[in-house]
């Protein structure tokens, strides 16, 4: 019975840590400019980030050790640098545009500018990380982001052409305008594929003190969450590509991704769309900050637990504080939510190779994971998400500098 | 556990105290080379001194502007001596307490001058 509560709390996880700023902006923008053309990305983010939480998750459950200690304990110090800077710097900046998002939210509700909501945002969240447990920001912003399925209700009322969105889940190419096209395909892929999410997925699995009994919970949590949280995204790409394209509208601003649900579903789609934006992006803000104080401390070596009162392990608790406070000030002053958002995308989808070849060495050391090392299908979906994350690495700049505007 | 692999096992490793403590990591291990006697894995080092020397002269050299920059003059390093090691698994287990380790200042200053002064920083478990 138990067993099935967590299954069931893992995947409601999942959904809500699926849909955040990044998919909700890169997604839109997708639809409204080229229709279904680009769900195929999607659904190929959605197949990485299940493969590496999958592994990640394994690899804590079975090892009792998380993803940041063995990088460090068995590449070394001199290695574990570049994950640690390279995730650090992409987790800041996607930091910043969580906040970004859910400041955007209370001002379309309030409003009052976003940037006046950046700083009270922020200590919102510490005060959680604060007093709260792992359980209290994992279950209960969880909970409350399943209000993001609001995304499938719209895209179902607007009637999509099913065929057509099929025709979208294979790969196609644009005649025109193909830099716009793959500069979106690698901000869609940066914002599915976040290092911060598998970091988070497996000091999580230690927070809960996860045994190799919770293997089975740990592939449906990472299976079935992303399949859902990824179905949202797609329901958030159709209905942007019903509503914004044939208005010849290019999302610039999140004032217009509300037209998305407001023009389906009316003023309860727009509320909705509030609520979504506002707790989805809160419960990643708090995951991402959880992320890189976790990344700092099982790298050093330092106390840290979400469920230890701040007394007990300082360095964490401050790395939490300093980082979620200095995330405020981008947006604090005046910096344009969604082009951060789009930014820190791109620079994610080019972090990626740092923590995601280092992995093809873990997951088949048999110290680490005595006889749960990958299988073959695990080991060739490794390799092309090893060999897609050097792709998005060499082609993020030029196409940030060709298609980004 | 017989032979052990220094590389692999026990640099980088994360270390605990006597009641348990995380106390840092493997930051660097030292050979002690002395006149008619065989060279002996004599001490383990933490501290961030330790870990930018293996990072390259560079690194060292910024670290060390960097520290001129905020007047830090104290370098905290712990050397402890190989033989109070106790065991060595997943952790490796030292035979000292968290208070006495100089590498611990920062957590300990912290602790005293800005976490126990927010409320809701005392006690045990949340």
């Amino acid at each position: 019975m138990k067993k099935w509560s967590e299954v069931a709390l893992g995947v409601v996880t999942s959904i809500g840590g699926f849909l955040e700023v990044g998919s909700i902006a890169t997604s839109t923008q997708g639809g409204a400019e080229f229709g279904y053309r680009l769900a195929w990305v999607l659904l190929l983010g959605i197949l990485s980030l299940a493969f590496l939480m999958e592994m990640t998750g394994r690899l804590a459950a079975v090892s009792k050790r998380t993803y940041a200690d063995l990088l460090r304990e068995r590449f070394g110090y001199r290695f574990f640098l570049l994950p640690l800077v390279a995730v650090f710097v992409v987790s800041f900046l996607v930091l910043a545009s969580e906040i970004g998002g859910v400041s955007i939210a209370l001002q379309m509700a309030t409003g009052i500018s976003f940037s006046w909501w950046a700083i009270p945002v922020a200590l919102l969240g510490w005060a959680l990380l604060w007093r709260g447990t792992f359980g209290i920001v994992e279950k209960g912003t969880a909970l409350l982001g399943l209000v993001a399925i609001v995304f499938a209700v719209g895209a179902l009322k607007l009637h999509p052409a099913w065929p057509a969105v099929g025709h979208g889940l294979l790969p196609s190419a644009p005649s025109e305008n193909r830099a716009r096209y793959w500069y979106l395909a690698v901000s869609i892929l940066g914002a599915s594929i976040s290092p911060y999410l598998y970091l988070f997925y497996s000091a999580g699995a230690i927070e809960d003190e996860w045994t190799i009994e919770h293997l089975g919970v740990n592939r449906v949590t990472a299976g079935l969450g992303n399949l859902f949280g990824g179905v949202l995204a797609v329901a958030a790409l159709i209905a942007a590509a019903l509503v914004l394209a044939p208005r010849g509208i290019r999302v610039d601003r999140y004032e217009q991704i509300a037209m998305v649900l407001a023009s389906p579903l009316g003023r309860a789609g727009f509320v909705l769309f509030l609520a979504t934006l506002c707790i989805t992006c809160f419960g990643s803000t708090l995951e991402i900050v959880l992320a890189i104080a976790y990344m700092l401390a099982q790298g050093f070596g330092w106390a840290w637990s979400e469920n230890l009162k701040p007394g007990k392990d300082a360095r964490f608790a401050m790395s939490y504080t300093v980082v979620i406070l200095l995330a405020a000030v981008p947006i604090a002053i005046g910096m344009n939510p969604l082009a951060l958002t789009n930014v820190s995308m791109v620079a994610t989808a080019a972090s990626l190779p740092v923590t995601v070849i280092p992995l093809l060495v873990l997951m088949n050391d048999g110290d680490i994971l005595l006889n749960h090392t990958n299988g073959w299908p695990s080991n060739i979906a490794l390799v092309i998400i090893a060999l897609l994350s050097v792709v998005l690495l060499l082609a993020a700049l030029p196409l940030q500098l060709l298609g980004g505007g | 556990m017989g032979a052990v692999h220094l590389a692999h096992d026990v640099l980088d490793a994360q270390l605990v105290d006597r009641a348990q403590e995380k106390i840092g990591r493997v930051d660097a291990l030292l050979l002690e080379i002395e006149a008619g006697r065989p060279p002996r894995v004599a001490t383990i080092v933490i501290g961030g001194a330790a870990r930018a020397e293996r990072v390259g002269r560079w690194f060292v050299a910024i670290r060390r502007a960097w520290r001129a920059m905020f007047g830090q003059r104290e370098e905290h390093v712990s050397r402890i001596p190989f033989d109070k090691v106790r065991r060595i698994g997943d952790t490796i287990e030292l035979d000292v307490e968290e208070r006495s380790l100089d590498s611990e200042h920062l957590e300990r200053w912290l602790k005293e001058h800005v976490v126990c002064r927010i409320p809701g920083a005392g006690g045990e478990r949340k």
